[in-house]
């Protein structure tokens, strides 16, 4: 396949092109496309040099890299200020990317035409950087657009400065007037060159002649809706109805707006929401700094690397990152790093782990595949070197969730970022401290490595803060009021959610308690204190007080049973024996069995009592699921 | 009994009956809602904030309804229900999705009942297409699409939530809980259930999104309020055709709860459980009783179906029992005695049964070993014995161990009642030793 001098640099080489009789030669200056992730959409870049690896094995190309208009990303689209041409490529002047390419990887030669681009279609800014002999613009140093198009070569050309003939008819938006390349006069003989280029590679991928959703064809269909559709859309087959691609889920839109808060408390409440997002994360600096900085520096190297976020529920860690990624998105914007990719997954909202690898997947490309394919497809994408790649953070929320038997879920996501190619950077979040310890096997917790954040509940100073920076100065609470509701929260859980539900509770509590809707004080100590123990008292004992004669007597019979026998555990008929001594002493009428079970079954749902399934008769066992001390308090303060 | 008057519409006194049957029933049987829920105001007010601040302020919100069975917990929502919707305002507004462990036992199904009662871009009629985790994603989604101001608020009435705690991960609720506490289309998801230890069943995530506000409906009524909902519940409404029907019904109505055997029985009810749904029963069965010859409810009325609702279940097949069965029973009661609920087998019954036989000299029940199986068989048909767990199937049908279903006072008060019962035998049943 290589025809080459072994020595450093060399002039020329030959390759094969798949559907082509001929070798082709390639030589420096020479437009190619190269393998890449999609296989309809190869890469378009420029070879500058060709050299052998040193021993002359491997043969490496210096290229410079152009970017097709798909790979653009959105924010920078809009930079340019007019619609691109889908054919349209761009000069790229990435920081990061390698410039170095096997020539395995090279695919065919590439015509490019330079369009001459009137610079009203450019617009003012972008004339005034024009190069010498690819018009290119540099654009906030960062991507350098040229305007191009991509032509195929089916026969060997020499000719690489091809951007004489026909500049004038490549004008993009003239192109975009016309809607349809086949019918454009000037070319419309490579353009069906370029069809039936477009036919091969389509027979050799994957052998069926559907209709493809490829940036290419989508220029044929382009054309074809103009005449009559020859087979119907394969997407709406009948018999297999599938969710709509194109379906937008959306909640129906309110027909009457929302209502403004109109007082204090209820400013304060919408304040407390957990939902509503505060304007800096308090007590939580030293985390976001060091989740920020690592993932910055990942960012700014190009490497990859996982860190471990492990916390209680409720303590900030989605929160963090979450803010954290706001700000490099920020960061990102103003062009102080390089542009990233975030994306989010969590264990929870996937019906099983081997989803995760489509969810990604869908993040990243928007392709919708199986479990299996996506994994094989996101494999080759992290292990393999191609060019212009933008870091990728992949947030992993509620990690022990993607266990599985093999643990390979867990795996392939920490093993990735390891590649060097990958650059991914993988944040993960869960509850243990210990996990990657308790639940890993070996290989999956050294890929993981060591890189670990834990997030300490917080402390009711923390939780203060918390509340005063999201109330921001609306004064709808007493002092002492909140002090002791993040005192509470944080002697029993140290979870901020808690801490917000009881204090938007409270709220509600003060709202009711005043009779004048419009004058309302603050909220006391008082009406927290009702709050918390609403939230917090457990309902047994309120539930024994109120329970009927029978129900009462039948708890006292479990417990004098409990006592005869030295045992935590009667049959119903043991204790029914009790019960009709008990209600004998009481003097009430003795009651039958078969109301006896029905009076057992209703302690047993409300789970005061513990059963057996009810099948069993008298024979059924019963166990108290309240301590005994509470059941005979709260039957004595009767 | 009824007077008619003058002054009124006159109906057939059939007719009458026929609407009065008809109000009660519905009262009864239909769950009719009342215009109030009585003795729950502050949980009426409560729940109906809750939603009300859902609906028109787009606030999410989590709740627990909790309360014993038959308490009005389902009564309760209803009644907030609907009386949030008679305000324009959130009528217009609130998307509803009912749910209920019962039918939706796991996360697949209640996912299709949600897309499909939300209906969703992906659902065709009543169909909803796309697999599982095609469903969630689509759901989330449009959940996640939506803001506070914009989009309809969407209540999740999920009944008999305990059960959904069971689901695989939990995810469902995980889901709808991180969605009522993040910035997404508002949500109130209103939990209903018995068990009081339901927060317990919550995976620590699942229960850290939870708002943690539990709506108890523990009701310490006494006798007076219970007898009071006993004469509402059986009196007819003031809009009713006849009005002097309707009068004369009340007051007799009035009279039965006066009555001291009625109270009598209303009070052993009460003792035994404070549940509606019971009371309602019972008044069903009196309701039943009332016709043209008869156009009231009289105490007696009251009295036998309270009978019918206490008495024994399984004291009650025992009357159906042929003596020879009844006399397997009897033994099987004195082995239980002799060896203190030790399980027995058919051959250890027989025996005994044969010692009872020997004092005899008459061998009127002297019954081949068949038939005496087959009879045994028939036993553990009704379910009044059952083989003890884990004896295997090898074991002969004649050794293989049973116990008793029965307690020994269900037996006895059987054969009190038992048509024609021998008195050998019930001679036999009452000795200490077989």
């Amino acid at each position: 396949m290589i025809d080459s001098v072994c020595s450093l640099c060399v002039s020329s080489l030959v390759i094969s092109v798949e559907g082509l009789p001929r070798p082709t030669i390639i030589i420096p200056e020479q437009h190619i496309l190269i393998e890449g992730d999609d296989e309809d959409n190869p890469y378009v870049a420029k070879v500058i040099r060709l050299f052998g690896d040193g021993d002359g094995e491997q043969m490496k190309a210096v290229v410079q890299w152009f970017v097709r208009v798909s790979e653009v990303p959105l924010s920078k689209l809009k930079l340019l200020g007019r619609e691109p041409h889908p054919q349209e490529i761009f000069h790229y002047q990435g920081r990061i990317c390698d410039d170095e390419v096997n020539v395995e990887s090279i695919l065919r030669p590439v015509q490019v035409t330079v369009a001459c681009v009137h610079p009203k279609v450019l617009g003012h800014k972008m004339c005034t950087n024009i190069t010498t002999d690819v018009k290119s613009i540099k654009f906030k140093n960062y991507f350098s657009f040229a305007v191009c198009l991509i032509r195929n070569l089916l026969d060997n050309q020499q000719d690489l400065n091809s951007d004489g003939e026909d500049e004038d008819e490549f004008v993009p938006s003239q192109k975009e007037l016309n809607g349809c390349s086949e019918e454009d006069e000037d070319d419309g003989e490579e353009e069906a060159g370029l069809d039936s280029e477009e036919e091969i590679l389509v027979k050799k991928g994957r052998g069926t002649t559907a209709v493809f959703r490829t940036p290419r064809s989508k220029q044929k269909t382009h054309s074809l809706t103009r005449t009559p559709r020859k087979n119907p859309n394969k997407k709406i087959m009948p018999g297999t109805p599938r969710t709509p691609h194109q379906a937008t889920p959306s909640i129906p839109c309110r027909s009457l707006p929302t209502r403004q808060p109109a007082n204090i408390l209820e400013e304060a409440r919408a304040r407390l929401h957990v939902s509503s997002v505060p304007e800096s994360l308090p007590c939580r600096e030293q985390e976001f700094q060091d989740i920020y900085s690592f993932v910055e520096s990942k960012i700014i190297d190009g490497t990859g690397g996982c860190m471990y976020i492990s916390g209680v529920p409720g303590t900030g860690k989605t929160a963090t990152v979450h803010e954290v990624m706001r700000c490099l998105q920020h960061a990102a914007d103003v062009d102080e790093i390089p542009t990233f990719h975030f994306i989010e997954i969590n264990g929870m909202k996937m019906t099983d782990p081997h989803q995760a690898y489509v969810q990604i997947l869908q993040n990243l490309t928007g392709q919708k595949a199986t479990p299996d394919h996506a994994a094989a497809l996101l494999d080759k994408r992290f292990n393999n070197p191609a060019p212009r790649k933008q870091t990728t953070v992949l947030l992993v929320d509620e990690l022990d969730l993607l266990w599985t038997r093999k643990q390979n879920v867990m795996y392939n996501l920490f093993d990735w970022p390891t590649q060097r190619h990958a650059r991914l950077v993988v944040l993960t979040i869960a509850n243990t401290m210990d996990l990657p310890e308790r639940i890993m096997i070996n290989r999956v917790a050294s890929r993981l490595g060591l890189t670990r954040m834990s997030f300490q509940p917080y402390s009711f100073k923390q939780l203060q803060q918390i509340i005063m920076s999201r109330l921001n100065k609306v004064k709808a609470f007493e002092e002492d009021a909140l002090q002791l509701v993040s005192r509470k929260v944080a002697a029993l859980s140290g979870d901020a959610r808690r801490c917000l539900d009881i204090c938007r509770r409270a709220t509600e509590i003060c709202e009711h308690s005043t009779t004048n809707p419009s004058a309302t004080g603050l909220v006391g100590m008082s009406h927290v204190m009702e709050a918390l123990n609403e939230m917090f008292s457990s309902a047994y004992i309120t539930a024994i007080k109120c329970a009927s004669m029978q129900e009462q007597l039948f708890l006292r019979a479990v417990i004098a049973e409990f006592r005869r026998l030295g045992l935590e555990e009667a049959t119903f008929q043991q204790v029914f024996v009790q019960h009709q001594a008990l209600c004998r002493l009481e003097g009430l009428q003795p009651i039958s069995v078969s109301e006896g079970l029905a009076v057992c079954q209703r302690l047993g749902a409300c789970r005061l009592l513990l059963l057996e399934p009810s099948r069993l008769g008298v024979l059924q066992r019963v166990r108290l699921n309240v301590s005994q001390d509470d059941v005979l308090y709260a039957l004595k303060a009767d | 009994m009824s007077k008619r008057k003058v002054k009124d519409v006159h109906r057939p006194i059939g007719e009458c009956i026929t609407q009065v049957q008809q109000i009660l029933r519905e009262r009864f049987c239909h769950q009719q809602l009342p215009d109030r829920p009585e003795g729950l105001e502050a949980q009426y007010k409560h729940l109906l904030e809750l939603l009300r601040r859902s609906a028109i302020q787009g606030e999410s919100n989590s709740v627990l309804i909790v309360g014993p069975r038959g308490a009005g917990k389902t009564m309760l929502l209803q009644c907030v229900l609907r009386d949030l919707l008679q305000e324009k305002e959130a009528q217009k507004n609130l998307l509803q999705v009912h749910l209920n462990g019962l039918l939706q036992t796991d996360d697949r199904i209640a996912l299709k009942e949600i897309t499909r009662q939300l209906n969703l871009e992906n659902v065709v009629g009543d169909k909803v297409f796309g697999s599982f985790a095609e469903n969630l994603a689509f759901l989330l989604e449009a959940l996640k699409k939506g803001d506070r101001s914009s989009s309809r608020p969407v209540l999740f009435v999920l009944d008999e939530f305990d059960l959904f705690a069971h689901h695989k991960n939990q995810t469902l609720l995980y889901n709808l809980f991180d969605v009522s506490q993040s910035a997404q289309t508002p949500v109130a998801v209103v939990g209903v259930t018995c068990r009081l230890d339901v927060l317990e069943l919550l995976e620590k995530r699942v229960k850290s999104r939870f708002s943690h506000r539990q709506i108890h409906l523990l009701s310490s009524f006494g006798f007076s309020e219970y007898l009071q909902t006993v004469r509402t519940q059986l009196s007819l409404p003031d809009d009713f055709t006849d009005r002097g029907f309707a009068q004369d019904w009340n007051s007799s109505i009035q009279t039965l709860c006066e009555d001291k055997s009625v109270e009598e029985a209303l009070q052993r009810h009460f003792n035994s459980s404070k549940d509606f749904r019971s009371l309602h029963m019972l008044l069903m069965l009196c309701l039943s009783r009332v016709s043209v010859s008869k156009p009231s409810i009289k105490p007696a009325d009251l009295l036998d179906a309270s009978r019918l609702c206490l008495c024994d279940a399984k004291a009650n097949m025992l009357h159906g029992l042929s003596i020879l069965e009844l006399c397997l029973i009897i033994a099987m009661k004195h082995l239980n005695d002799v060896y203190e609920g030790e399980p027995f087998n058919l051959q250890m019954v027989h025996n005994e049964f044969k010692k009872f036989l020997q004092r005899k000299s008459n061998s009127m029940y002297n019954f081949e070993q068949p038939v005496v199986m087959k009879a045994f068989e028939h036993l553990q048909q009704l379910e009044l014995i059952r083989p003890v767990d884990g004896s295997s199937a090898k074991t002969q049908r004649e050794f293989q161990l049973m116990r008793l279903m029965l307690d020994h006072s269900q037996i006895m008060e059987a054969l009190q009642k038992y048509p024609q019962c021998p008195t050998d035998v019930k001679q036999w049943a009452m000795s200490a030793f077989g």
